[in-house]
C-alpha cells in the first residue's frame, strides 16, 4: 500500500492508519445503510471485517445499494458478495469474514470486532446486537431511517453510539418497550419500508465518522455515547433532545459485571 | 489458541491511575482485575475484565528483592473473589504496571513470582480462567491459565474499548 494513499487523512494522527488497520469492524446488514458503511470503511483503510448479510440483490435494492449493478439483480448476487467486492477492490489485503446469514446463527466471529455497525431493520434486531456488544465489550453504532406521513412525507433517521460502560439505547431514549412491543405485535416484520440512497449516505457517513474518532481520537473530545437525529427534509443532523438534560448515573439495563458467555447456574 | 483480553476504556484508566500512584515504600503497585470468559471461533478465548480491586498501602510487605510484594490480606481478598465468582466462572488477574511507553513483557522476577499464585486461584475457581497482566503506559501483555492447565497461554492481544480504541498486539517472531 503506498504511503501517499492516505496522505490526505494524515491529520487523523501519526499512527492513525496502524490503528485503523488493527481494528476489526463488524457490519450486520449489507443493504442500503450497510453498503455505504462498508464502502467508507474500505476507503479509510480498515483491513479486518466481519460482515453478515443473507440476502441477494433484487431490483428494488438498486435505488440505494452501493456497489450493486443492474446485472446483480438479474443474477441474484448475494449482498455479501457485493460487500466483499467493495472491500477487496479498495483493500486487496483485507481480511473479510463474511457470512451469508444472520449474525445470531454464527455469533462468535462478531465477538472479534471492536466496533459493530448495526444496519438492520427492526428494533428487536438492534436490541439483540446491542446485547451482544455489551456482553463482549464492543462499541455499537446503530443507523436507521424511515419515511412516514404524506403531506409531505417526512424522512427521519438516527445514529446511535452505545459503548460498554456508557448509557445504552434505552438509557438514551431511543429504544423503548413501546417500540419493541409495537413491532412484536406486527410479528417483528418491518415490512417494505420506503428507503432512498441519500439519507442512508448521511447516516452511514456520520456513523463512520464516529467510528474513526473512536479509533484515532483525532478530535480529542470525550465520546462515551451519542444519539443523533437526522431530519431528511431539512438535511439537519442534531443531537437528540433526549440527551439535552441527560445525566448518566450508570446503566441499569446492562450492569458492568454482566459480560461473557452466559453461565447456567444449578438451582 | 487465540486468546484476547478485553476491557473498557474506563476500567483501563482506573487501573492505570491506581497503579501509577507512588507507594510509601514499594517500588511499584499491583492490583487484581476480575474477568469472565467469552468464546471465540476455533475454541478461542475472550477474557472480559469487568472490575478492578486496588490494594491498600498497608497490604504491601517490605521486600527490596522485588518491585512489590503483597501480604496475606491481599491474597485472601483475591482468593475470596475467586470463590465468590465461582457461579459465574469469574477468574482473577494479577495486574501491574511497567512505567514506560511501548510494548512490555515479563521481567525475570515477574516470571518467577507471579505464576506461583495461579495454582491457588485454580484450586478455588476450577472452571475459571486466571492470569496476569502487565501494562505499560500505552501497551500491555497478558498470560492466562486455562482451567486444568499448569502452563500459561500468551494473550495475542489486549483490547481497550474506549476512546481511542487500544489494541495491544503481541509481536510475533519471524
Amino acid at each position: 500500500m503506498s504511503a501517499g494513499r492516505f496522505a490526505r487523512q494524515s491529520f487523523l494522527g501519526t499512527d492513525s492508519q496502524e490503528r485503523i488497520a488493527r481494528c476489526t469492524v463488524g457490519v450486520a446488514g449489507g443493504g442500503g445503510g450497510g453498503s455505504h458503511v462498508i464502502q467508507q470503511l474500505a476507503h479509510i483503510g480498515f483491513q479486518r471485517y466481519v460482515v453478515y448479510d443473507g440476502d441477494v440483490v433484487e431490483d428494488s435494492n438498486l435505488n440505494r445499494l452501493v456497489g450493486a449493478k443492474t446485472v446483480d439483480a438479474a443474477a441474484e448476487t448475494p449482498k455479501l458478495h457485493i460487500a466483499k467486492m467493495m472491500i477487496y477492490g479498495l483493500q486487496a489485503r483485507a481480511r473479510v469474514q463474511g457470512f451469508a446469514g444472520r449474525w445470531q446463527d454464527n455469533p462468535e466471529p462478531l465477538r472479534e470486532c471492536r466496533i459493530v455497525f448495526g444496519c438492520v431493520d427492526s428494533y428487536q434486531g438492534r436490541y439483540e446486537l446491542e446485547v451482544a456488544c455489551r456482553r463482549y465489550l464492543m462499541h455499537y453504532i446503530d443507523i436507521g431511517m424511515d419515511v412516514h406521513g404524506e403531506n409531505p412525507p417526512v424522512i427521519g433517521g438516527q445514529i446511535v453510539l452505545s459503548s460498554p460502560g456508557g448509557p445504552c439505547m434505552r438509557c438514551m431514549g431511543f429504544l423503548t418497550d413501546e417500540k419493541l412491543a409495537e413491532e412484536a405485535a406486527r410479528y417483528g416484520k418491518a415490512g417494505a419500508r420506503p428507503q432512498v440512497v441519500w439519507p442512508n449516505g448521511v447516516l452511514a457517513s456520520t456513523a463512520v465518522g464516529l467510528a474513526v474518532d473512536l479509533v484515532t481520537d483525532w478530535t480529542r473530545r470525550p465520546l462515551t455515547h451519542e444519539y443523533l437525529v437526522y431530519d431528511g427534509n431539512t438535511g439537519e443532523v442534531k443531537r437528540s433532545l433526549t440527551l439535552r438534560k441527560f445525566e448518566f448515573r450508570g446503566c441499569p439495563h446492562f450492569p458492568d459485571g454482566e459480560v461473557g458467555d452466559p453461565v447456567a447456574v444449578e438451582l | 489458541m487465540k486468546v484476547e483480553i478485553r476491557l473498557t476504556g474506563a476500567l483501563h484508566r482506573e487501573i492505570l491511575e491506581d497503579l501509577a500512584r507512588r507507594h510509601p515504600f514499594a517500588a511499584e503497585r499491583v492490583g487484581f482485575a476480575c474477568g469472565r470468559v467469552g468464546s471465540l471461533v476455533d475454541r478461542g478465548i475472550l477474557v472480559l475484565l469487568n472490575r478492578y480491586h486496588s490494594i491498600s498501602d498497608d497490604q504491601y510487605l517490605e521486600d527490596r528483592t522485588v518491585g512489590a510484594r503483597i501480604g496475606r490480606d491481599a491474597i485472601t481478598w483475591a482468593m475470596q473473589a475467586v470463590y465468590h465468582g465461582r457461579p459465574a466462572h469469574e477468574g482473577i488477574f494479577h495486574v501491574h504496571l511497567h512505567d514506560h511507553r511501548g510494548a512490555t513483557g515479563m521481567s525475570p522476577v515477574d516470571g518467577r513470582e507471579i505464576p506461583k499464585l495461579m495454582p491457588g486461584f485454580q484450586s478455588v475457581g476450577r472452571e475459571a480462567v486466571h492470569g496476569m497482566i502487565i501494562l505499560s503506559r500505552d501497551h500491555g501483555a497478558g498470560w492466562v491459565w486455562l482451567p486444568g492447565h499448569l502452563e500459561a497461554v500468551t494473550a495475542g492481544r489486549i483490547s481497550v474499548i474506549g476512546k481511542p480504541v487500544g489494541i495491544f498486539e503481541q509481536e510475533t517472531g519471524p
